[in-house]
């Protein structure tokens, strides 16, 4: 009966969220992360990569206040509360648009485009948004 | 005649290309929502003709953390100098 429960449980995913788009402007930003968060809880295993105009959403000092909006970079630092821990940052995107380290949030692991095709081969499943 | 472009997407769009190629001398250029992005660096806005004045909205710069970085060469406004603006030019051009 133990072994039934066992091998009923489905087997863990691997889950790769690339996350292409500025927040605030549009809801994609918003809507990758629900996606993220709710494949944590899940214990699925989830990367998170912050990919071309992805990377404005890890500025430090966001305040959403401003536009009666809520400041996603708050929820961002809450990720390895969740268990996200691979979060990685472009290196390019960050070069492209005048980002240095020290605009970011904490917790931010920098990423080349070679190892994100190697995260991409080695996922299960991809979400692009 | 003149005209208020207005432009909501980040640089990525290529809208500030479009809009610079049919901007006359005496427009301006209020960037907006994801628009602000343009503002952070020069290399987007040296394209931008000097006759022509260039703004940035302030809240979407301070929700997005850009206030900071924003250009000398950009003027930030509020939401009552943004409603100005659209009095004081003859027509509203959205990029969008």
């Amino acid at each position: 009966m133990t072994d039934k429960l066992t091998t009923a449980r489905p087997a863990k995913s691997s889950i790769t969220f690339i996350s292409r788009s500025a927040p605030y402007g549009r809801n994609r930003a918003n809507l990758c992360l629900d996606m993220a968060l709710a494949c944590a809880v899940f214990e699925q295993n989830v990367n998170y990569v912050f990919l071309d105009d992805g990377v404005y959403q890890l500025l430090k000092g966001q305040d959403g206040a401003a536009i009666q909006s809520k400041t996603l970079g708050n929820a961002l630092e809450t990720l390895a509360l969740y268990g996200i821990e691979s979060v990685y940052a472009d290196q390019q995107s960050l070069k492209e648009r005048s980002i240095d380290m020290a605009d970011l949030l904490p917790g931010m692991q920098l990423i080349d485009n070679g190892a994100i095709s190697k995260l991409i081969d080695s996922s299960d499943t991809v979400f692009n948004l | 005649m003149s005209s208020l472009h207005t432009i909501n997407r980040s640089p990525d769009s290529n809208l500030l290309e479009s809009c610079i190629k049919v901007v006359s001398a005496g427009d301006a250029i209020l960037f907006i929502e994801d628009g602000v992005y343009h503002c952070t660096s020069p290399i987007n806005l040296q394209t931008i003709i000097e006759t022509v004045k260039v703004y940035g909205l302030r809240e979407d710069m301070l929700s997005r953390a850009t206030l900071a970085k924003t250009m000398d060469s950009v003027q930030a406004i509020d939401t009552a100098r943004f409603v100005e603006l659209c009095c004081e030019h003859d027509k509203v051009v959205s990029w969008f």
